[in-house]
């Protein structure tokens, strides 16, 4: 009882120097909290909006997945949705326990624009979705004002929808599906009665939507089945399956497995989202843990004399040492328990950020599951406590002398040789690992090599970073601190008086910019190979394709086809067909491209063996390097191709490609007549992309006239190869800024970090500062010694990272030279830059406790004890 | 006789109203330039108050203080500061130097912050007077307790301040050494014409002076010119003495 109300004495005696270390739990919890209560937040609208929208029984054409195209992944598709004939709804109708059965029409092959030609489709990636007013429909979605679209010129929108672009009844709406176009006014506004995050969605009578979306009035995509009261949702899949021929004839899904399959496909992308944020928050954590550790360290350290005492009044080791941990269980119960809350606040925060971004949700459907705050506390108290062990350990090996001697500054601590042995060890295999990591020769092999590297030469990196610290913080010193006199003197002393402190709080700096340094050097490799690569082997001046992977529609196609200083205009589509040897063996290849002959201008693939152009000649293909030799082909041989939908071919091989470039790798060629051939009419897929090549002279006419054509189509992109490389670039700049800003939080734990030690070391050298100041030391000399401190600190631990992460990153980019990511590009502004911005950390981490030692009163502070 | 320093009607009171308590009562003092004063009194007579006023370190709550002929109490921070490393010197009981310089960075360390050119001849003799030739590349924690008295010494002396302000320089040292110490302080009196102030409250200590400053309760309440150890602890049970009754 006595020890717990010592610690408890002893923390609110030392709250202010705790301060930052629950901040550091704090930030961490929240973080994770934040995450779950987030995503939780967003399956749990997902489910509530599947759920909603999905009828008692689902009866749909039995189609493979993503076969309609846009959804998904999807390349290939002709834009048009499969569809069931009409007889099916009335046999539907007429089965047992059938309330009502809608006949449901609905594409997600389709742009809404307005009258200026803007995208009214959801910014996030959520799909735009056109279908018939039902029943069904009504079920979820409220008129709120109009009324529901009558004839073929009238058309309904969601609400958000409505909000978002300030659309009013009798408004125009372009629908542009594969099937052709129509302009529509709005009739009606109807409402969500549940949250719907970001899909557009517009109605059409369902006669409009059939012969519009479908171009058949006798057929629909799906239809929505009511139960009678008393009719379980399993017994009325049945009775539906028995009226309509059998389990194989349809698909049928109860409620509960539509909502499934719809939540498993969204589920699956929270995942992704949720495990990458936990990771970011784990990183926070694993930083907060160097910041604990000084703390502890630190204090024990200030506290020698007293904790001393207690053992020479008698308390055990164990006590001493538990006196410790329990002063970190209170800590980390306080900035977890205060993780929490703000976990929850961060939450709503990043739900307001999204509906910023357009992702509507709701923030009265918060969902705080019990798990979350449980987790939260435990892995902040856990690991609080956990990162006390060591300091706590130290504490119960103070000697009852201590209490006799005169503690004045703590003694330097040394570095000891062992530490050292074991940081170049570790370190050393690390290093090994990541140079098996970039010879390796397979990818996936090179993978594991690589991590283990970049987790051993991390620890290693911590460990023996005390060392470290001696000869780079000299160093740096020569550097920059002699510019500052005796002051830059002082400076340099002061931060290599602990090694061991300044090592952890360079080490925390160091992983946070590890990261960073890493990711910009893959990240401009790639940005450097791809833009390589381009140069290398694509020869067309435009290149036209959609960003939400809408395929290209044929009227859309036209208008480009028309434009005269064009000198062509290639077609780029994917055809689903599975390729069989001609002994009729499957080779497992999935997938031809169906191109125009003017395709092997636009893109330069190198071949192997056979003339490039021959493979686009009637019942002709290529194959790549590595399938040819695998199967033993040569030019002339043929292969069986069985388009999905259409016939078997028998296609010779006329050309081979070779396996080197990274666009289009792996790729079989066919002309677009070759796959017409085989196909049933209709059943050609739209174009994926669209290539295109001016005339001599008339690139810019013919890029002018290229946009303008696609004006009314926003959907689609119009690039030149500049624009092109541009997009390129600005994409995996948008992705490194996402992460970045992750990693933001990291650094900030880090830059607490720094603060933290020279907080705690000013209070430390109370007395020193004290005997300066008495003996002629500025105030502003001391405030710049502090401030040099700190920058030589900041600067050693963004040597440290960047350096290390460069390592990584170089490794990475070796590793992934397999997989086209050929040239290694360091992107020495972003590391200066970080560099740079360092200096600047330390400068604002050293802006409080400088001027904290400044205001130090210089009588008491030499009294001081 | 030449004056280093002065305090004229020094009042220095903590507190107020009621609870007011005076730690210095109109104390009128003058140190002597190029002389050997020390300061003496019980516990809680205010005489190391009266220095760290006297060197600028504490403020007054009334009266003036001189420091050759600059008066000091009207002084801002910076000027003060700037006061202490051009024209004072210290030796603290304990704690004088940074545990992160080496000796003789830690004795040329005013001159260094100052900016100023150290003067090697005369640090050189300096050093050679305090006798600390061979360890001037120690660091603090690898020297006895002497030496580094010995070290602040140096440091006092080096910068060629006016005054030299002791606060108890030997408390913390065991006889021999604390006699050594003082040797050198009279020594650099006696040889470089240094002023010296020194608070203590060893009447052997006190003997080295060319004068003692009795203070109690605040106020200055006797002196004795060339004393010896004896006769300053014959005053000094008197003072005791006379403190109980009253």
């Amino acid at each position: 009882m006595t020890v717990l109300r010592n610690s408890l004495r002893s923390f609110l005696s030392h709250k202010g120097r705790m301060l930052l270390s629950a901040i550091a739990v704090l930030l961490s919890v929240a973080f994770v909290c934040g995450t779950l209560v987030f995503t939780d937040t967003m399956n749990a609208t997902f489910d509530k909006l599947f759920a909603s929208t999905s009828a008692d029984v689902t009866v749909s054409p039995k189609e493979k997945e993503g076969a309609e195209g846009t959804e998904g992944a999807g390349q290939s598709g002709t834009g048009k949705p499969a569809t069931l004939p009409a007889e099916a709804l009335a046999k539907t109708a007429r089965a047992d326990g059938v309330r009502s059965a809608d006949g449901v029409v609905t594409s997600s092959s389709v742009t809404v624009v307005n009258d200026a030609n803007e995208n009214m489709g959801s910014t996030t990636g959520a799909p735009t979705i056109a279908g018939n007013w039902n029943d069904h429909e009504r079920a979820y979605m409220e008129i709120t004002s109009g009324h529901a679209p009558r004839g073929p010129t009238e058309i309904m929108v969601d609400a958000d929808t409505a909000e978002k672009h300030h659309l009013r009844l009798g408004d125009e709406l372009r629908t542009i599906a594969a099937t052709g176009e129509r302009t529509a006014k709005i009739s009606g506004i109807a409402a969500f009665e549940v949250t719907n995050p970001g899909a557009a969605v517009v109605y059409f009578d369902t006669g409009t939507a059939q012969e519009f979306l479908l171009g058949d009035t006798g057929a629909y995509t799906g239809i929505a089945v009511a139960a009678d009261s008393n009719v379980t949702h399993e017994l009325l899949k049945r009775n539906v399956q028995r009226a309509l021929g059998g389990p194989d004839a349809f698909t049928y899904e109860t409620q509960e497995e539509t909502a499934a399959s719809s939540a498993d496909d969204m589920g699956s992308f929270l995942d992704v989202m949720k495990y990458a944020m936990l990771g970011f928050a784990g990183i926070a954590l694993l930083v907060g843990v160097f910041l604990i550790v000084n703390t502890f360290s630190m204090l024990v350290a200030q506290r020698t004399r007293e904790i001393g005492l207690m053992r020479a009044l008698g308390s055990s080791r164990k006590q001493v040492n538990r006196s410790v941990l329990v002063e970190a269980l209170l800590l980390g119960v306080i900035g977890s328990v205060l993780g929490v809350g703000a976990g929850v606040g961060l939450a709503v925060g990043l739900m307001e950020l999204m509906g910023g971004m357009g992702m509507e949700l709701n923030t009265s459907e918060l969902t705080v599951k019990f798990t979350t705050p449980v987790i939260g506390l435990l892995l902040g108290i856990l690991v609080t406590v956990l990162a006390a062990y060591l300091p706590a350990r130290r504490a119960g090996k103070i000697s009852p002398m201590a209490a006799l001697r005169d503690a004045g500054t703590p003694a330097d601590g040394r570095a000891s040789v062992l530490r050292g042995v074991l940081g170049v060890l570790l370190a050393g295999a690390g290093a090994t690992a990541l140079v098996l990591a970039a010879r390796v020769d397979e990818a996936s092999e090179g993978a594991l090599f690589l991590g283990l590297g970049v987790l051993l030469s991390l620890v290693g990196f911590v460990v023996v970073g005390p060392l470290l610290a001696g000869v780079l913080v000299r160093g740096l010193s020569l550097i920059v601190l002699r510019l500052f006199g005796p002051v830059g003197r002082l400076a340099e002393r002061n931060a290599l008086r602990n090694p061991r402190r300044t090592g952890a709080t360079g080490a925390a700096l160091m992983i946070g910019l590890a990261l960073v340094a890493c990711l910009s050097v893959v990240g401009s490799s790639m940005v450097a190979s791809a833009t390589e690569e381009l140069d290398k082997s694509v020869g067309a001046d435009f290149i036209v394709e959609s960003n939400s992977g809408q395929l290209i529609t044929p009227d859309a196609a036209e208008r480009m086809r028309d434009i005269p200083e064009l000198a062509h205009l290639t077609d780029y589509r994917v055809v689903p067909a599975e390729v069989r040897t001609a002994e009729g063996e499957r080779t497992g290849a999935k997938d031809l491209i169906a191109a125009s002959p003017t395709y092997a201008e636009d893109l330069r693939v190198e071949t192997v063996a056979g003339e490039l152009a021959d493979a686009y000649d009637r019942d002709s293909m290529s194959v790549d390097q590595a399938f040819a030799r695998k199967h033993d082909l040569g030019v002339g041989d043929t292969l069986s191709v069985g388009f999905e939908k259409g016939e078997t071919a028998r296609l010779t091989v006329r050309a081979i490609t070779s396996s080197d470039g990274t666009v289009d790798r792996g790729a079989f060629y066919t002309s677009t007549a070759t796959a017409q051939k085989y196909l049933p009419q209709g059943e050609l897929p739209l174009n994926l992309i669209m290539f295109g090549s001016a005339k001599d002279g008339q690139e810019d006419a013919a890029y002018a006239a290229l946009k303008e054509a696609m004006e009314p189509y926003p959907q689609y992109q119009v690039r030149d190869q500049a624009d092109f490389k541009q997009n390129l670039r600005d994409q995996v700049g948008q992705m490194l800024n996402m992460v970045y800003g992750l990693l933001a939080l990291a650094i900030v734990v880090a830059i607490l970090g720094v603060v933290n030690t020279l907080a705690l070391s000013i209070v430390e050298r109370t007395r020193e500062i004290g005997l300066m100041r008495a003996i002629g030391l500025s105030r502003r000399q001391l405030r710049r010694m502090v401030r040099l401190e700190s920058v030589v600190i900041a600067l050693f631990g963004a040597l440290l990272g960047l350096g290390l992460g460069m390592g990584w990153g170089a490794t990475a980019q070796r590793l992934l030279a397999l997989e086209g990511l050929t040239v290694l590009e360091i992107p020495w502004s972003t590391i200066s830059l970080v560099f740079a911005g360092s200096a600047l950390v330390g400068l604002v981490a050293a802006l409080v406790p400088a001027f904290r030692a400044g205001r130090m009163n210089v009588l008491r502070a030499i009294a001081t004890e | 006789m030449a004056v280093a320093a002065a305090g004229r009607r020094v009042v220095k009171a903590y507190g107020a109203g009621e609870t007011r308590v005076l730690a210095l009562d109109r104390v009128d003092v003058d140190i002597a330039s190029g002389a050997f004063t020390a300061i003496m009194g019980p516990s809680g007579s205010g005489k190391s108050t009266l220095m760290h006023c006297l060197a600028g370190l504490d403020t007054v709550s009334e009266g003036e203080i001189w420091v050759g002929d600059q008066e000091i109490t009207k002084l801002k921070d910076k000027k003060l500061t700037r006061l202490r490393r051009d024209r004072i010197g210290f030796i603290f009981q304990a704690f004088n130097l940074l545990p992160t310089l080496n000796a003789a960075e830690n004795i040329t360390l005013p001159m260094d912050i100052a900016g100023r050119r150290v003067d090697k001849e005369w640090l050189g003799r300096v050093v050679e007077t305090v006798g600390l030739g061979g360890r001037l590349k120690h660091r603090p924690n690898q020297l006895s307790g002497g030496q580094q008295q010995r070290v602040a010494v140096a440091r006092a002396l080096a910068a060629r301040p006016e005054i030299i302000f002791g606060d108890e320089p030997t408390g913390n040292l065991d006889s021999r050494a604390g006699a050594e110490v003082l040797r050198f302080l009279r020594q650099s009196v006696d040889e470089l014409g240094q002023t010296i102030v020194m608070v203590t409250h060893d009447p052997v200590a006190a003997s080295y002076a060319d004068r003692v400053l009795y203070l109690a309760d605040g106020r200055l309440v006797d002196e004795m010119l060339r004393p010896s150890a004896e006769a300053v602890l014959d005053r000094m049970k008197h003072f005791d003495t006379f403190g109980r009754v009253s």
